[in-house]
């Protein structure tokens, strides 16, 4: 009994990591119909970059995403106008071959900088754990969890509670409208898409005390961050969180109960069952497609 | 600007300059190994050229013809290796023999992925490719006692003597390039490959001119896996070696979407254009340049760069520019071809099988179209609340309203665009509302759309033989445009006065000529009920005329007709009954003269105390 109870809230602590590491993909989804793809090789590229300081500075990692988002923000924004905004007309699919483009560019160039080697950012309390009756929950889990929620927070706040929140979900639920009220919709969808790039950043530095992180590692994400948003609905941001907590405690229930060879691939059933048997997911809005576009 | 070599263009005489350079370009790969045999590096690298053609090609059926992108395209050649190297070590018999059971494996995977496009579209199916890849690489990783784990397996020499090499491997391989373009060629050329075309350019508009979207795209998915899965299982034999990661790798696909890319989407050589190019670009940077990642980084950028700089692939890019240097300038070559309107007495002389459906209906004495107490809502907004009405065999139904009160709604529930939340229809006393679009199709009901939606960069003629009366496996494998239809397509063409247009592509039309030939393709499905939405609308008022006598002489010869239509002094003159909606459902129903005066339709039309018919005119948008 207690390993259930404790595998179910070591799952409900991953979920709610993975719930910001597929934040800014269906941000991105939701706002402009792209799949970004390439998130989880920015994931991991902040992951990289947050060790870099880390051992470099030794400043805490979860403090190092001050500088870690800023960076990905200003990364994100170059990306959108330099390459997205470019393909914003063509297919969604196409736009997916483009992404994975950048993703295996990115996976490249992290090669060539930091060799295909696994690395870890490892804080004092990176191998320490609380201690709660007989449950054991490890503080890096905790605390990457909280950190996860608080950026989950202020990104909701952010979208319901600012003009470019406001700005952000009109281009996103009606691109003409909004274009008519005088919303500039290039510059709103290079923000959004800044965004979703800068909660990698915090993102990355969570990844990099958790997981063993290398330019390879990208692949693994790229299941489990799609899996999510495609449980979830894709585009809902509160599905999202939703699919990533659901996610998380079948991932390490089939980890202590079958193997954890195979918890990934619950991921990969996740994705083929949900969009055979009810392709919008659990929040994913009926959206009004109207035939006559 | 089409980048298809459709199947109207002219035939072209055997003995071009292109099919020269093919042949030679044959000749000299057959010659090659015969020629050198101890070459065996570059022998490898061109094997490397076959496989990845054999499976750039094969994509292209899915996602250039089909237009839907696959980033799992890898996993069937992963299952012909694997099923090969499974077999090879308990079944003694020659790898030619078991290559093809491969191709077995994979066309029966094919069929399960293609189900899964049934009901999904664009970015959810490359997310299921994805997928569906990892799990095959997941699969062959965590079943060490089926698949040998991560330790992958190791294949028994090829059974014949070490002096003839690779050169069975070459030549077989070789063949199923030749084969599997052979195939795409063939593909595009048939009622089945226009089908494909016809769902990557507008999916809903294919079916609901019954092109049964579901069967196509299954059969899409087995026709581009199925050779992979052959070559799969030579290039097990080849490698001597497989594991799961390399046989399944997500990279493999990327190289073939950059090969197809390169080449050209959609056109029957470009895959294999772009396999020449590929393999030797990462010979080079695995090779030349050995540092970590410098491949991955040169490959992601090229492939961002051709999706960015050269959408179109080279094939169709080069041809363009030599169309554009044999035109001069660039001038409109279809100017000159506009010829005024002919007034064409056209009998809409049904087949047997049409026939015999109208005589039932007569016979029955009931309403063509019956629509009863349909809801349809989006989120928190009831767009259709509750409509019924009913239309009468070979009547003239208009079908008004303000804007916002659900007629277009309506008609996607008719035609089975959308599926009603409540209510049901039935067409000839038959209930259709669980069809697909396609059957409704089949039984006689055809729908144009308000912004019109013919298939852009296929040409009229292709647009007009593109719709299908009923759904046969045998039509399947028939010429895209054979001579029947052919001629049945021209007289319709000239009916609505563009019968020189034939060879033009769709997206040259001006907003008119494609409601007309919007109207010429629905009356090839030989339809009985005809939903009209908006002929009048956006049109030149000189074409008003025109198309409300088009409508007219069809109606005379017993089509039945619901129009939805602003333009009030048309409809009220055109149509012998007309219904009223408003907010969602059926307010009013009459001839025209009772509905001009009904205090209902002026309330929900103008408010309050408007009664003229000139300002009614006025209000449409």
């Amino acid at each position: 009994m207690t390993l259930l109870v404790q595998t179910i809230l070591l799952g409900l602590l991953i979920g709610g990591v993975y719930a910001l590491f597929a934040s800014g993909l269906t941000l991105v989804f939701g706002v402009m119909g792209i799949v970004n793809v390439a998130h989880p090789a920015f994931l991991v590229l902040a992951g990289l970059f947050t060790y870099e300081l880390w051992s470099r500075l030794g400043i805490d990692p979860l403090l190092l995403t001050l500088i870690t988002t800023p960076v990905m923000f200003a990364l994100g924004w170059l990306v959108y106008k330099g390459l997205v905004a470019r393909v914003r007309s063509s297919s969604a699919s196409m736009s997916v071959v483009l992404t994975f483009g950048l993703a295996i560019a990115l996976e490249g160039a992290m090669g060539m900088t930091w060799k295909n080697v696994f690395r870890s950012v490892t804080p004092v309390y990176f191998n320490q754990s609380f201690h709660v009756g007989a449950l054991v929950l490890p503080k890096a889990q905790v605390f990457g969890c909280a950190a996860s929620a608080v950026v989950l927070l202020l990104l909701y706040l952010l979208l319901k509670r600012t003009w470019i929140g406001r700005a952000i979900r009109s281009a996103s639920e009606n691109p003409e409208g909004a274009h008519l009220v005088g919303i500039d919709i290039g510059t709103v969808s290079a923000f959004t898409f800044a965004i979703g790039i800068a909660t990698a950043g915090v993102g990355g530095s969570i990844m990099s005390i958790l997981y063993p992180i290398f330019p390879a590692s990208q692949y693994v994400w790229i299941s489990r961050t799609l899996g999510i948003i495609v449980l979830g609905g894709m585009g809902s941001l509160p599905g999202a969180v939703l699919g990533a907590l659901i996610l998380g405690v079948a991932e390490t229930l089939t980890a202590t109960y079958i193997s954890t060879q195979w918890s990934v691939v619950v991921f990969y059933l996740v994705i083929l069952v949900v969009l055979l048997v009810k392709p919008e997911g659990l929040m994913g809005a009926r959206m009004r497609r109207d035939v006559v576009a | 600007m089409t980048a298809e070599s459709g199947p109207v263009a002219a035939r072209r005489p055997l003995l071009t300059l292109r099919n020269v350079l093919f042949a030679l370009a044959f000749a000299a790969l057959v010659a090659f190994p015969l020629l050198w045999p101890g070459d065996q590096y570059r022998q490898t690298v061109l094997i490397l050229i076959f496989v990845l053609g054999v499976m750039a090609t094969g994509w292209n059926v899915i996602a250039g013809f089909t237009g839907y992108v696959s980033l799992g395209q890898s996993a069937f050649l992963g299952l012909g290796a694997y099923t090969v190297g499974l077999l090879a070590h308990r079944v003694h018999v020659s790898p030619f023999l078991l290559a093809p059971l491969g191709g077995v494996v994979a066309a029966a995977m094919a069929v399960l992925l293609g189900a899964t496009i049934m009901r999904n579209r664009g970015h959810a199916y490359v997310i299921i490719t994805i997928a569906f890849l990892f799990l095959m690489q997941a699969i062959g990783l965590n079943a060490p006692g089926f698949t040998g784990g991560s330790n992958g397996v190791t294949l028994p020499l090829p059974p014949w003597p070490l002096a003839v090499g690779n050169m069975p491997f070459y030549y077989s391989l070789l063949a199923l390039m030749v084969l599997s373009t052979l195939m795409t060629w063939w593909i595009r050329r048939t009622k089945f490959g226009m089908g494909l075309v016809a769902i990557r350019e507008d999916e809903d508009k294919a079916a609901s001119i019954g092109v049964r979207a579901s069967v196509y795209k299954v059969l899409a998915t087995v026709a581009s896996g199925v050779l992979i899965g052959v070559a799969g299982g030579i290039y097990a034999y080849f490698l001597t070696f497989i594991d799961p990661r390399g046989m399944f790798d997500i990279l493999v696909s990327v190289q073939i979407v950059l090969a197809t890319l390169l080449g050209g989407l959609g056109t029957i050589w470009g895959p294999v254009l772009g396999a020449f190019l590929v393999v030797p670009m990462n010979e080079i940077t695995n090779g030349v340049v050995a540092a970590q990642g410098v491949h991955l980084f040169v490959f992601g950028l090229v492939l961002m760069a051709v999706v960015m700089f050269l959408p179109q692939g080279l094939i169709p890019t080069v041809r363009g520019w030599l169309d554009k240097r044999r035109e001069g300038h660039g001038a409109v070559a279809f100017e000159r071809r506009q010829s005024a309107p002919r007034a064409v007495e056209l009998t809409v002389a049904p087949g047997a099988e049409a026939t015999r459906r109208w005589a039932r209906g007569r016979e029955a004495g009931a309403p063509l179209l019956k629509v009863d107490g349909l809801v349809k809502r989006f989120g928190g907004i009831t767009a259709v609340d509750g409509c019924s009405f009913s239309v009468q065999q070979g009547s003239l139904t208009g079908l008004i309203g303000p804007n916002g009160s659900g007629k277009t709604t309506v008609f996607n529930l008719i035609s089975g665009m959308m599926r009603a939340d409540r209510g049901e229809i039935s067409f000839d006393g038959e209930r259709i509302d669980k069809l697909q679009p396609w059957d409704r199709a089949y039984l006689g009901l055809g729908r144009t759309f308000q912004s019109t939606r013919l298939f852009p960069r296929l040409t009229v003629m292709e647009n007009v033989v593109a719709p299908l009366k009923r759904f046969d496996w045998r039509l399947l494998p028939a010429d895209a445009v054979s001579g029947r239809e052919a001629r049945r397509a021209l007289e319709l063409l000239d009916f609505v006065g563009l019968a020189d247009f034939g060879p033009q592509p769709a997206w040259q039309l001006s907003f008119g000529q494609k409601k007309l030939v919007e109207l010429a393709q629905l009356l090839m499905l030989e339809p009985r009920l005809i939903l009209l939405d908006e002929p009048a609308g956006g049109i030149n008022p000189g074409l008003i005329e025109r198309i409300a006598d088009t409508i007219r002489a069809l109606n005379k010869q017993g089509l039945t007709f619901v129009i939805v239509e602003h333009n009030m002094p048309m409809v009220l003159e055109l149509c012998d009954a007309m219904l009223v909606m408003a907010g969602g459902r059926v307010i009013a129903e009459g001839t025209p003269d009772a509905i001009q005066s009904n205090p209902l339709v002026l309330d929900a039309y103008l408010g309050e105390d408007w009664s003229t018919e000139t300002e009614m005119e006025g209000a449409r948008s």
